[in-house]
């Protein structure tokens, strides 16, 4: 298919930028507009559905520069597999907005709720059409961001602060994997030809170069394991899943869009978007195995589950996990299955969050059993969920059961063609997965079917506002079930494009003979429906299974580190901040030492070597006396004693700066020395008059603390000194040279202070008025009675 | 001592301020001035007290009990400090007035000046000035207060 259209920055950029200038302005028109503002932010995706629909068949990059000496630049990469993603994200997003309206009426904090979800949708558009990897990370952690806030609305209850913090650990942590994978991907790919720094466009369009260089440098495993974890972290995928059923918490439309639609895809998005560069045998053993074991896992707890919202958060995870299977499929299949079923799953699991925002809008309970015979009343809702609920169960001709035909495909070639019979688990594993997803998906649908229990009181009939979103969803559901062809031609095979490693046409359909992967589609009905009697029981086996403990649950683990750094933390802090200013002391001079020496060892420093050719007698014997004044100091017996045999050092050290013909540094020397004497003889009535007696250890430590610090410093001076034979550098040449002409000094020194590097002596005076402030401002809050 | 510190201190002072001057040329310059002008004022301290700048030469009643924090003297060390600093930043912008970086520093030499007869000066010397009054005014504050602890 020719590509002929050029994407248009300025539309793509109205396209990011237009929610984040919305979400600032609410503040503003929520005072005017109250409870409204959802239909602002209504209008708001509309737009930007509209701007990312008016770039549909586009294919290319644009861009301005943005830090142009590291080569950063604000690039977007318009293709089908970003247009689909952008055009989901804003198109749910027109329908959530006219949910909340509804489903948010007297809620607190609607402003920073819309403002929130208004910036989450330009994120996750940035995301969709970032052209570059900085830009690519930093939307990625600002849809973390935006959830932090989304699932800690009701910023009063615990539970939500517990899980808004862990969401917000793992994506945020995740996140951070990506980065390191980005500088990794730049710094191997920034041989190649034609891709510049952080150049995501360039590295698309030399995905085998990419790879090749990748491999070479050994940086391939290290990055394809780097962007696993981000993209697990984010996609819930196996074993950092636990965080999204926590998630729950926060309000249902959040949940739809977020947590099932848009944000937890972002992963599955990043996986499609580099699967042309890192595409190999690694990279199918990965994220087959990983995408399946989630499937499996994440089917088999929404079977278990109670709570409708956990079931479809769990029943999210499990489809995450089919989408990242399918990509990890090395054959078009598997692209074909991850693209189609990311459409599929937001029309029908954003669709089910809403109705199960309806369900307990209107029935007051989200759970389970305490619910049924709920069609009588909420007659257009149990259709809606019959159509998506189907759909999820992948059942024919509903539009989950192509996708999930697709994998199975992508399954069954990867076996065929691989051989051994580990290779027949992946097949095996994904009609396990499906088995359990039939059933979890009769379980959800049997809320509305059969007898009502006498606990649910009278319902009303659901708001227009809230019934209208779903039912746009399970009407686009319904169009694709009939006709996939159409939705094949006119959104995934673009999708399927972008991701896939080699041009295929995508064909779709209701099978019209019997294959194998129709067996298995069939196996798994069979087995879903077969087993829903035994519901209860197997629901039982599968708690009993949990509570054996034989695996460590991801979320103790979780609540086991965070308590652990906690309690360190504290005990971090009781050890260096015990409020003595001699353990101050000792942990500043230690660590700046520890640093000093660390830099030294790892830039494999010089020392010179020394003669003593150029120490005069007088030298020899002022170091000498300063040597002992050393000693005396730390055998003093009083204050007084001490401090004046320490002045004795300082002025040796003065003394040698003469005869070392430094006027200026012993002038300032011997200054300071006198001030520092003042000083202590008017604090020093303050001090008590005598030492206490000190531990042998404290002795000890301090002595060995010492020791290395004059180490230290001695090493310091060596490896920092000119070694005196060779000829002085440039800069002190130019320096010397430049002073009297340029400057008009004949005084280097000060020449270099006052002008040559009067930015330096600028900080510097900055830092005395700072202590200066400082000192005066603690003194005062002390006399004032404040704890500083 | 308070005879010895009566004679010491205006020499230290003249010293101070030429070593600030001549210190482009010859050892010194402004962090040193500052600091010996420091010193010169720790020496009244020592000898005099604290409260004997108030008094004695500012002329001015010091309520019993009142503490460092209301003294005039230390408030003058704020301002003194805070004028340096704008100074030193002042003279750095100079240069921008003429199209030049900030911090450029340029020097002339004057002729025809009573006495002296031809001065060379250089932009630099405000910049000095500046660091001498930080120096002196930023020590003269954490002096006074820590003293009056």
């Amino acid at each position: 298919m020719p590509y002929s259209m050029a994407p248009e920055f300025v539309v793509v950029a109205t396209a990011v930028a237009l929610p984040f200038v919305a979400a600032a302005l609410t503040p503003l028109y929520y005072r005017a507009l109250g409870e409204r503002t959802g239909y602002v932010g209504a209008g708001v995706a509309l737009v930007c559905f509209a701007l990312v629909a008016s770039q549909w068949g586009a294919d290319g990059a644009v861009g301005v520069p943005w830090v142009p000496s590291l080569d950063v630049a604000l690039r977007f990469y318009v293709d089908g597999w970003a247009l689909l993603f952008a055009g989901l994200a804003s198109g749910v997003g027109v329908l959530v907005f006219v949910y909340s309206t509804g489903y948010m009426h007297g809620e607190p904090n609607l402003a920073r709720y819309y403002a929130t979800l208004l910036a989450f949708m330009g994120s996750i558009l940035g995301v969709a059409f970032a052209g570059d990897l900085i830009a690519l990370f930093l939307f990625w952690e600002l849809t973390s961001l935006a959830s932090f806030v989304l699932i800690g609305h009701h910023t009063d209850q615990k539970e939500a602060r517990y899980s808004a913090r862990m969401a917000m650990v793992v994506t945020v942590g995740g996140g951070l994997f990506l980065l390191v994978a980005v500088l990794l991907l730049s710094i191997a790919a920034a041989g190649v030809a034609g891709v510049g720094a952080f150049d995501l466009v360039g590295m698309l369009r030399n995905p085998a170069a990419v790879q090749a260089a990748l491999r070479e440098q050994g940086l391939f495993v290290p990055v394809l394991g780097l962007v696993a974890v981000a993209a697990g972290a984010k996609s819930a995928q196996v074993p950092l899943h636990f965080w999204l059923p926590n998630a729950m918490v926060a309000p249902t439309p959040v949940s739809a869009f977020l947590h099932s639609a848009t944000m937890v895809k972002v992963g599955v998005y990043l996986l499609g978007r580099l699967r042309p560069v890192l595409l190999g045998g690694e990279w199918t053993l990965l994220f087959a195995t990983l995408g399946l074991a989630t499937m499996l896992v994440g089917a088999v707890l929404a079977v278990a589950s109670t709570d409708l919202k956990q079931l479809l958060a769990y029943s999210t995870a499990s489809h995450l996990g089919l989408m990242v299977a399918g990509f990890g499929f090395a054959n078009h299949y598997g692209a074909e299955a991850g693209v189609f079923h990311l459409l599929n799953h937001a029309l029908f699991k954003a669709a089910l969050f809403l109705v199960v925002g309806i369900v307990a809008h209107e029935a007051g309970s989200r759970r389970i059993d305490r619910l049924g015979g709920l069609w009588r009343e909420l007659p257009v809702t149990a259709a809606i969920a019959g159509i998506t609920g189907l759909s999820m169960a992948g059942i024919p001709p509903f539009n989950g059961f192509y996708s999930k035909e697709l994998l199975f495909e992508a399954a069954y070639e990867t076996a065929v063609h691989a051989g051994g019979a580990l290779a027949w688990l992946y097949p095996a594993v994904a009609v396990l997965a499906s088995v359990f997803t039939v059933l979890y998906s009769l379980k959800f649908l049997s809320i509305f079917v059969g007898e009502r229990p006498a606990a649910v009181g009278g319902l009303g009939r659901a708001p227009a506002a809230l019934v209208a979103p779903p039912a746009v969803l399970a009407a686009l559901a319904a169009a694709v079930s009939i006709d996939p062809q159409l939705a094949v031609d006119a959104a995934v095979q673009r999708g399927v494009d972008a991701t896939a490693a080699a041009p295929t046409e995508v064909a779709v359909g209701l099978p019209a003979h019997l294959t194998v992967p129709v067996a298995m589609s069939a196996l798994s009905i069979v087995g879903g429906v077969a087993a829903y009697p035994f519901e209860r029981r197997i629901c039982r086996r599968i708690e009993l299974l949990n509570e054996l403990r034989v695996t460590p649950r991801p979320a103790w683990i979780y609540d086991y580190w965070l308590t652990a750094t906690d309690a360190a933390s504290v005990r971090l802090d009781a050890a260096v901040n015990n409020g003595l200013l001699r353990t101050y002391a000792a942990w500043a001079i230690a660590a700046a030492s520890a640093l000093a020496l660390i830099g030294y060892a790892s830039t494999a420093a010089a020392v010179p070597a020394i003669d003593g050719a150029g120490a005069t007698p007088a030298m020899v014997l002022v170091l000498l006396v300063a040597i002992v004044a050393a000693v005396a100091v730390t055998i003093a017996p009083s204050h007084v004693a001490g401090v004046l045999t320490l002045s004795i050092l300082g002025f040796m050290v003065a003394i040698f700066y003469i005869l070392a013909s430094a006027p200026d540094l012993a002038l300032t020397q011997l200054v300071v020395e006198t001030l520092v004497l003042l000083i202590f003889l008017l604090v020093l009535e303050e001090l008590p008059a005598f030492y206490a007696e000190a531990h042998p250890g404290v002795l000890a430590r301090d002595a060995a603390l010492s020791l290395g610090v004059g180490l230290t410093a001695a090493l310091t001076v060596l490896v920092t000194a000119r070694d005196g034979d060779s000829p002085p550098t440039y800069l002190a040449e130019q320096y010397v040279e430049n002073a009297v002409e340029g400057a008009g000094g004949a005084n280097v020194v000060n020449v270099i202070l006052t002008d040559f590097r009067a930015f330096d002596t600028l900080g510097e005076i900055v830092v005395i008025s700072i202590a200066a402030l400082s000192v005066l401002v603690l003194l005062t809050m002390r006399r004032r009675g404040e704890s500083p | 001592m308070k005879t010895t510190v009566r004679v010491v201190v205006p020499i230290v002072l003249v010293v101070a301020i030429s070593l600030l001057l001549q210190g482009h040329n010859l050892p010194g310059g402004g962090f040193v001035g500052g600091v010996l002008t420091t010193a010169a004022f720790a020496l009244i301290y020592v000898a005099y007290g604290l409260d004997y700048l108030e008094i004695g030469v500012l002329g001015r009643d010091v309520e019993s009990g009142a503490g460092m924090f209301e003294h005039r003297s230390v408030e003058a060390y704020l301002r003194t400090f805070v004028l340096g600093l704008a100074l030193a930043v002042g003279s750095g912008l100079g240069g921008l007035a003429f199209g030049e970086p900030f911090l450029y520093q340029d020097h002339w030499t004057l002729y025809g000046i009573p006495i002296y007869h031809e001065i060379h000066l250089a932009s630099a010397l405000a910049f000095d000035v500046g660091v001498y009054l930080v120096v002196v005014g930023g020590l003269l504050t954490i002096l006074s207060v820590v003293g009056a602890e």
